[in-house]
């Protein structure tokens, strides 16, 4: 039995070893997924923490098919979409249209020299239905129109979600960047 | 145009930047959700867990000590369940003295609760995490109160009252449901418990023999004692099984049979007995050469070659004892009984019924002299094994959570003729009054 097996099966029997041995594992993993999908970090906790309780309550559903990880991502993912369902009438998305100008420009931003923090803190500064969408698409892979279900928005508004995050994306690095070179050569 | 592809080199330079990426999340994460996942699978240990919030919430309650109730909230559907809320780290300390209107508290710790919630009548589980739930006094109005955020961001107002003991009851935009908090243990499931009865024996004639009928009409029942140790185990609620292992000893008196002694110097004895009596338990065979048996009335009880015509015992100078003789049976038994616990309060009312296994261990035919018992020999052919079936009403006046006194008026009836000899057919019956102690673990 592989080690991860044996570590569900613990956990699956109620041993608060297996249960933390398998939360210490992942939860930075996680953490940093859940603190991709929110912009505080009050929220990044909450969904962590609802999170693996889901994924404690559902580790029999588990069927050892396909990546742990994975599968453990997925619930995080997902719970950070209801929580984002459950509040998106809340937020209200900046007026962007003079972004949109900015569409068309050839994409030769210098990524170089930035890190993951870095690329953490810009997504994080996205207005929620951007980051959520470009979240989505870009890093988990869902196309539009399973977005448009997720979301509960069009497809077109994927789109256009999707086009203003990359937008504003690629100012906040050119800025970011800046800044640091700045410094390199000061 | 970059829009139309399916990825822009920015999606890449985010997703292979994130891939791996770690941060440490905060310290107390993982309490709180050990603790509600050992909410849900061991909830009745979380009892003695850190601070209870709700336990807490109960015990500042009560010791305000309010006597009026308040209504509660109209059209809340009442659910069970669960323990227990718990501060992770800090116990919140919400006891204080009760103030006029109402006192507000914010707590600053996390709790975790586990209730059933029902909606459109259907039972849901549900783990809230509760934080920094706001917890108001209303000392005048005989409640509590916790403020908090659900999940969904709703807010939710649990109120506390006397009336509903640890009841919380909650309200919601779009549904209302109770949290009841159940501070009962689940019952110690074993027990065990020492019996004893006097015991009222009598018999059934249900062949309707003529014969039969004559023998029993000078055969007297006779109270005797039963009693045991039995073990039950708790099912459910209200449903246990029980068994043990118990004496019991039946008999009978039968009149109009003159015993005399000192028969063994005229004993010219042929076979092994000299005397046997009829009775509707059997043929009674002596086993005791110096005894003489004589019938009073009818003479065809007794069967023997030392008829009156051919034996007096006054002129050979036989000592008379007694005009009767005692039979006895005693049985070890093997119950196997169900109990159904119909009331459930402090004095609990079982129904009992099942069936026993009874072995006869011994079998003797005796009569008195001077408070003695005086052998004259044994019943033949019984059945070494009958079953016998119980019908009982258990009063239990529990003392504590684990002693209590039982009192159990039953009757067993003798699925098989006590006698094995054909041509009989007497079931005997009897009536009890067990009572005892009973133990829980």
């Amino acid at each position: 039995m592989s080690e991860i097996k044996k570590i569900i099966n613990g956990c699956l029997a109620g041993n608060r070893r297996d249960q933390e041995l398998l939360y210490r594992r992942h939860a930075a993993k996680l953490y940093a997924v859940c603190l991709q999908y929110s912009g505080n970090d009050e929220e990044a906790r909450d969904i962590l923490q609802e999170g693996f309780i889901k994924i404690f309550e559902n580790l029999d559903r588990y069927k050892h098919e396909g990546s742990f990880e994975g599968w453990m991502r997925r619930i995080t993912v997902n719970t950070a979409l209801e929580k984002f369902r459950s509040r998106h009438n809340l937020y209200r998305v900046d007026d962007i249209d003079q972004i949109q100008e900015l569409d068309a420009e050839p994409d030769n931003t210098d990524y170089a020299g930035l890190e993951a923090n870095d690329l953490l803190n810009i997504i994080r500064e996205l207005p929620p239905k951007y980051r959520m969408v470009f979240n989505l698409y870009a890093i988990e892979g869902y196309s539009h129109k399973e977005i448009s279900h997720m979301v509960n928005i069009s497809e077109g508004t994927s789109k256009s979600n999707l086009s203003r995050a990359r937008v504003i994306l690629q100012r906040r690095v050119c800025s970011y960047t800046g800044i640091k070179k700045k410094f390199a050569i000061g | 145009m970059q829009l139309d592809n399916r990825e822009s080199n920015i999606d890449v330079v985010f997703r292979n930047g994130l891939k791996d990426f770690e941060v440490n999340p905060p310290p107390d994460v993982w309490d709180n959700i050990h603790l509600v996942i050992k909410t849900k699978q061991k909830p009745v240990l979380f009892i003695s867990a850190a601070a209870s919030v709700v336990i807490l919430l109960g015990i500042t309650f009560f010791t305000y000590q309010m006597g009026r109730q308040i209504s509660s909230a109209p059209d809340n559907t009442v659910i069970a369940i669960n323990n227990e809320s718990v501060s992770s780290e800090t116990s919140p300390s919400i006891a204080g003295p009760p103030i006029a209107s109402k006192e507000s508290k914010q707590v600053s710790s996390n709790a975790a609760i586990t209730l059933k919630v029902k909606r459109d009548n259907k039972i849901e589980e549900k783990n809230l995490l509760i934080s920094s739930p706001e917890v108001i006094v209303f000392p005048e109005a005989n409640s509590l109160a916790l403020n908090f955020t659900e999940r969904r961001n709703s807010p939710v107002l649990a109120i506390f009252n006397k009336s509903q003991k640890n009841a919380f009851r909650m309200n919601n935009t779009d549904l209302q449901y109770t949290l009841v908090n159940n501070p009962k243990k689940v019952a110690e499931r074993w027990s065990v418990a020492a019996m004893a009865s006097p015991t009222y024996y009598s018999h059934f004639n249900s062949g309707g023999n003529e014969i039969t009928k004559q023998l029993m009409s000078t055969e007297q029942p006779v109270i005797s004692y039963s009693g045991g140790v039995a073990f039950s185990y708790k099912i459910s609620k209200r449903v246990s099984v029980q068994s043990g292992l118990y004496y019991a000893s039946l008999g009978q008196v039968v009149d109009g049979i003159n015993s005399y002694t000192g028969f063994q110097k005229y004993g010219y004895s042929k076979g092994d007995h000299n005397f046997e009596v009829l009775t509707s338990n059997g043929t009674v065979y002596t086993r005791n050469a110096d005894v003489f048996l004589s019938a009073t009335g009818s003479t065809g009880r007794i069967n023997t070659n030392y008829t009156s015509d051919v034996f007096d015992p006054n002129k050979a100078n036989l000592q008379y004892i007694n005009s009767t003789i005692r039979q006895n049976f005693s049985y070890v038994e093997l119950p196997v009984l169900v109990r159904y616990k119909i009331i459930d309060k402090a004095i609990d009312f079982n129904l009992i019924g099942g069936i026993s296994y009874n072995l006869l261990v011994n079998n003797s035919v005796y009569t008195m002299v001077n408070g003695s018992k005086y052998t004259i020999g044994e019943t033949e052919k019984l059945n070494p094994l009958s079953v016998s079936s119980t019908l009982g009403m258990g009063m239990e006046y529990n003392f504590s959570e684990k002693l209590s006194l039982n009192i159990e008026p039953t009757l067993r009836y003798y699925l098989n003729p006590i006698s094995g000899s054909t041509g009989t057919n007497v079931h005997p019956y009897s009536f009890g009054i067990f009572s005892g102690f009973s133990y829980k673990f």
